[in-house]
């Protein structure tokens, strides 16, 4: 309980939304937000968290490494192909994670707006932007590669909720704080992000943002009355509109992988097919690092959102348990140094971020496993893609930055 | 209340977290446990099926050699030509279109269509293309880079090398190389192998993986065949059976069979109207063809094909049943003997017919034949004879001889298609059903049921197991199997056997089957002519000849039988069957190592042997001539004979002439084959000698005073040199049944 109250001291002091202060703590967090530098390294940052993250990154390179192999000899007549890019992109993230863990995330309040209302130009600047397969997702950065507009609208969303739910904290049973401003605030991302159309982003970003308000003190009724509203909704779509029957051919595949009923959805079928093939492949041991037959063209971008489909066949059971339990503990450490944060605003900002890479990772292997529909979302660390790894080992950087406020255990 | 909310927020940050972590990470192990752990065998093997490209080696299809191991049928290379789309752009689908047309002659727009198919790796082009289409291809790849667009795989091809030879016990494949009929389908299994393959781990295009993963296993080539049939015997049995065809206008094709009497291995099996096995699907019969090819009707057309096809390709062997006639005699009489009924000089009275049920049954002899022995009935072939043998026999003692000689069951010959008897059986047999089928009408029976009791009768009462297959031989040579040359069963004891021979010795020589009498060789037989009944207000015959030689020893049976002849030398088995079965012994016998023993009466008719005389002076070899009792006559003003005609050691008949030239002028001269047919022994000549040339007499001359020449060996009008052989078969203008 000691905790609480450290981190019920740790009310931020200064806040857009004209914040109320706790007075009791009054005079030390003055004194705090004096010592405020743009970078700062009062306390140490939690190891077990940074190595962890290390662990998985190197993992994941290699695996990416092995997975992309043949796919980047076929495509691109040179093996190292993805990896070299990969490998630079991750120095660069590391670094930047290092750089940002010892900036101070308060100032992140100021930026919560701005970035959010960034995000969103991104979202429609990249609907202008050329379909790609009939969607609009990427922004191209010329040589280096493209990204996608949601990974920013994601940190945006949980930096904005944490922004807002910190400075209301004790308001939130109320509708006026506690629900009316994030609805407007995710059904106008949600809406953005439909308009891609980018369905798995938008459930991320929803599920997150729910996530947030939960834990943020959100009357359970209003959960009630949304997943009610939201549930309809979904129904409608599915039952009365033209646009969404795609789905339904995806239930069906989905139920029946290795349908044979008609060409097309052999063809739909195809990625989680191979995805299963190579799982089941794998076994108990798995068939050695570098040794899937799968990646040999037969599941599709393998360096990509089905990576662990590769990492199960070469690694077998036994590997892919071990790195399920690396990101357990990747969760559990980042959530647990995040609630002995020193204030709300770092607790709800780290838990964010960290629930945020566990959602990720538990859609995507439960795409690759076929545990849920195929949708795409990329397995952080492992997945393919320069732009996404940044991003996420700098928002592992603010995890990082509230660590070192955190009371926990740091070694 | 600050404190309850921050409660509350580590409260539901706890839930979340253990929701994520129990509930979602729980799910995933639990769906990894299922797909790793329980499914991970099954879908590991549907994983390596995607991956491996299995080939199939084909295995070489066995030979199929004579008795003396000349092949008959042999498997050779050949190539299927395999597209695989996958791998071609369209310019390259163009290339490969247009070049491929002209080397195969397919229409490039076809081929094209093939080519489209963007997701296959394997389309049969063409199958079986020879070695010279192949290189045309290799060149064709080589000149336009390509590699694994083309693709020629090993296949074999069957080849018959003498073509339409008998191909009804040879049979034919089909593409897959598959027999479909004859031995070819009898003995699939043995001749087939066993189909190797070649499995290659491959990518998802369907190139290689980085690493090596190749396991062929081998084919194994299929057994061998080595049938009982002689090429030569076939060959001569084909030759004359053709010629029978021919002359006699046969409807229904014809076939015949020769057997060895001990063993029971078919030396020959011929059917006539058949096909030929390198394109068993081509009508061979040129004027039916003829006539298939105008209807327009297409359905009919291919209806009518599809008839033709399947009557050239049965064999009237072992499928057809026919009334046997006359031939059957030599059963009811084996029979009569064998239970002490009748001995040869039993004596019957024949009236001319018999009335049974108010029903008259005619002899083919409408007066009958007065008194006469029942070995006599024999060599008539007297029906009434024969009708009052059954009745002696009676229906329990005939059906018992019936059954004991085979004809109650299949022969069990190793050819497909042997079709069953059909019989009057013991208790439905009436009075006149047993005159008729005693004298070999009603009842119904296969050719190859018939010369196999014929074999009974004559190898002293063993009913012998038809086969055409001797030996099965490995793909290295060893044998693998003889097959058995055991007899089934006694039917009648040695003596009746012996007697029989006698009997059928003295029809073939002055009885109803003389036609057949060769010289020296001893030869038993039994014609047989037979009305078609089952044909409503037609009259149509089967004539047939079955006989066997040499009596006293016998080794080689044979049975000859059109169905509707309708030729000029009328329907009898005599004069339709029996040239047939003269013709095809006088080659076989000698062939076969049958050593002639000839009576006085014989040796004084038959030929000797022409002196030589080249080198020496004209009156030398005059002289030289004139002591073997042949006349000499000169052409040329030489004082030496340069050649002769016939040459040293040919054969000349009895005062005969021996033709000497004695310049390079005169030994050009030749003469004009006259006509030698439809004359008497004296007739012939008087016409040969006028002609300048030799006739060598065969057939039914030698015994008989009114033969009638009914066929030359070489053709009127040919031009041969003066003082040639030319052999003119007699049979008797009246013979009959």
């Amino acid at each position: 309980m000691r905790d609480v109250s450290t981190a019920e001291r740790a009310v931020p002091a200064r806040g857009a939304g004209g914040a109320r202060q706790t007075g009791r703590n009054q005079p030390k967090t003055r004194r705090v937000r004096k010592k405020f530098r743009v970078f700062s390294a009062r306390g140490g940052m939690d190891l077990p968290f940074l190595f962890l993250i290390l662990v998985l990154l190197v993992i994941g390179l290699i695996m990416m490494f092995s997975a992309s192999y043949a796919y980047a000899y076929y495509h691109y007549n040179d093996s190292y192909y993805f990896i070299k890019k990969q490998g630079v992109f991750a120095a660069v993230g590391v670094t930047l994670m290092i750089a940002i863990s010892y900036f101070d995330y308060h100032h992140l309040h100021k930026f919560a707006i701005p970035i959010l209302l960034f995000s969103y130009m991104l979202l429609v600047l990249v609907r202008l932007m050329p379909s790609k397969t009939g969607v609009h997702r990427w922004i191209s950065l010329g040589p280096l590669g493209q990204f996608q507009p949601s990974e920013i609208a994601k940190f945006a969303i949980v930096l904005v909720f944490a922004h807002l739910i910190s400075l209301n904290f004790s308001r939130m049973g109320t509708f006026r704080y506690g629900v009316l401003p994030y609805i407007l605030i995710l059904g106008v991302t949600a809406l953005l992000l439909i308009w891609e159309p980018h369905v798995s982003a938008t459930v991320i970003i929803v599920l997150l943002g729910c996530i947030m308000l939960f834990i943020g003190g959100v009357k359970l009724r209003w959960f009630a009355a949304a997943f009610g509203l939201i549930g309809a909704g979904i129904l409608y779509l599915v039952r009365f509109t033209k646009e969404f029957s795609y789905a339904n051919t995806r239930i069906i595949g989905w139920l029946d992988p290795f349908t044979t009923a008609s060409k097309e959805l052999f063809q739909k079928t195809w990625q989680t097919r191979n995805s299963l093939y190579a799982i089941g492949s794998g076994g108990l041991l798995g068939l050695g690092l570098g040794q899937s037959r799968q990646k040999y063209l037969w599941l599709p971008e393998p360096q990509n959102d089905f990576i662990f489909a590769i990492v199960c066949e070469e690694l077998g059971f036994i590997g892919a348990l071990i790195i399920i339990i690396l990101f357990a503990m990747l969760i559990w450490r980042g959530i647990s140094l995040s609630l002995r944060a020193k204030d709300k605003f770092g607790m709800l900002l780290g838990i964010g971020l960290v629930v945020q890479v566990g959602l990720q990772v538990v859609l995507n292997l439960a795409v690759a496993t076929n545990t849920i529909p195929n949708t795409g979302i990329s397995l952080p660390f492992f997945s393919y893609g320069g732009t996404s790894l940044i991003i996420l080992l700098a928002e592992m950087g603010v995890v990082l930055s509230i660590s070192r406020t955190s009371s926990i255990e740091k070694t | 209340m600050a404190k309850g909310t921050t409660i509350r927020l580590w409260r539901r940050t706890v839930l979340t977290l253990l929701l994520l972590v129990i509930g979602g990470f729980g799910t995933i192990i639990f769906s990894l446990v299922r797909l790793q752990l329980i499914d991970g065998p099954s879908l590991q093997m549907r994983a390596v099926d995607q991956y491996l490209k299995d080939t199939p080696l084909t295995a070489k299809r066995g030979t199929i050699y004579d008795c003396n191991m000349k092949p008959l049928a042999e498997s050779a290379t050949v190539w299927d030509v395999i597209l695989a789309p996958a791998y071609m752009d369209s310019k390259k689908q163009d290339i490969i279109a247009s070049g491929l047309s002209k080397i195969l002659g397919m229409k490039k727009e076809d081929i094209l269509k093939r080519c489209k198919n963007k997701k296959s790796y394997y389309e049969i082009l063409k199958k079986k293309v020879e070695s010279d289409t192949r290189s045309q291809i290799l060149k064709f790849k080589n000149d336009n880079k390509l590699t694994n667009e083309i693709r020629l795989v090993e296949d074999y091809k069957r080849y018959y090398r003498y073509g339409a030879f008998a191909s009804t016990v040879l049979g034919f494949t089909g593409t897959d190389n598959q027999g479909l009929a004859g031995v070819e389908a009898e003995y699939d299994n043995e001749l087939t192998g066993t189909d190797g393959r070649l499995v290659e781990a491959k990518n998802a295009v369907g190139t290689d993986m980085p690493f090596q993963y190749e396991q062929e296993v081998q084919a194994k080539d299929g057994n061998s065949l080595v049938l009982t049939i002689d090429e030569v015997v076939q060959h001569y049995l084909e030759k004359n059976l053709e010629e029978g065809l021919a002359d006699n206008n046969v409807q229904n094709r014809c076939c015949a069979i020769v057997m060895n009497v001990k063993t029971g291995a078919i030396l020959g099996m011929a059917v006539k109207g058949d096909f030929d096995p390198n394109n068993p699907f081509v009508i061979a019969d040129k004027t039916k063809a003829a006539e298939i090819e105008k209807i327009t009707d297409s359905a009919a057309k291919t209806e009518a094909k599809k008839n033709a096809q399947l009557e050239q390709w049965r064999n009237k062997c072992v499928s057809d049943t026919y009334y046997p006639g006359s031939v059957f005699k030599m059963i009811t009489a084996s029979a009569a003997l064998e239970e002490n009924l009748v001995s040869e000089s039993t004596p019957f009275n024949c009236p001319g017919y018999l009335t049974f049920n108010g029903r008259k049954v005619h002899d083919w002899k409408r007066g009958g034949f007065g008194h006469l022995t029942f070995a006599q009935g024999v060599c008539k072939s007297s029906n009434v004879v024969f009708m009052q043998v059954g009745q002696k026999l009676g229906t329990n003692l005939f059906s018992k001889y019936f059954s004991a000689f085979g004809f109650a069951g299949k022969t069990g010959i190793d050819l497909p298609g042997e079709s069953r008897s059909i019989f009057c059986s013991e208790s439905s047999m009436t009075a006149l059903d047993l005159a008729e089928v005693s004298i070999g009408q009603t009842n119904k029976i296969t050719p190859i049921q018939m010369i196999t009791a014929c074999c009974a009768v004559a190898n002293g009462g063993y009913l012998v197991q038809p086969h055409v297959v001797s030996k099965i031989l490995d793909s290295d040579g060893n044998i693998v199997k003889t097959i058995s040359t055991e007899p089934k069963r006694q039917v009648v004891s040695a003596e009746t056997s012996r007697r029989m021979c006698k009997i059928l010795q003295e029809d073939a020589t002055t009885g109803t089957a003389k036609s057949g009498y060769i010289a020296g060789y001893r030869v038993a037989g039994k014609t047989g002519t037979s009305q078609k009944t089952e044909l409503k207000g037609k009259s149509e015959h089967i004539s047939s000849y079955c006989g066997f030689a040499p009596a006293d020893d016998p080794q080689v049976a044979m049975l000859v039988f059109y169905d509707e002849p309708h030729g000029p030398n009328g329907y009898y088995g005599s004069q339709v069957a029996g040239p047939t079965f003269l013709k095809t012994m006088t080659e076989v016998l000698p062939y076969l190592g049958v050593e002639p023993k000839y009576t006085d009466e014989e040796l004084q008719k038959l030929d000797g042997v022409s002196p030589e005389v080249v080198g020496k002076t004209v009156a030398e070899a005059k002289n030289a001539i004139t002591k073997e009792g042949l006349t000499a006559v000169v052409y040329g003003s030489g004082p030496k004979v340069i050649s002769q005609v016939p040459g040293p050691g040919k054969n000349i008949p009895k005062e005969g002439t021996v033709v000497l030239f004695t310049d390079s002028k005169s030994s050009a001269k030749t003469v004009s084959v006259p006509k030698l047919k439809g004359l008497t022994l004296a007739q012939a000549n008087r016409t040969a000698a006028a002609a300048g040339l030799n006739i060598s007499i065969a057939g039914a001359a030698l015994t008989s005073s009114n033969a009638v020449s009914t066929t030359q060996d070489i053709a009127e009008g040919t031009k041969v040199a003066p003082g040639t052989v030319v052999t003119v078969t007699f049979s008797e203008s009246n013979q009959v049944a």
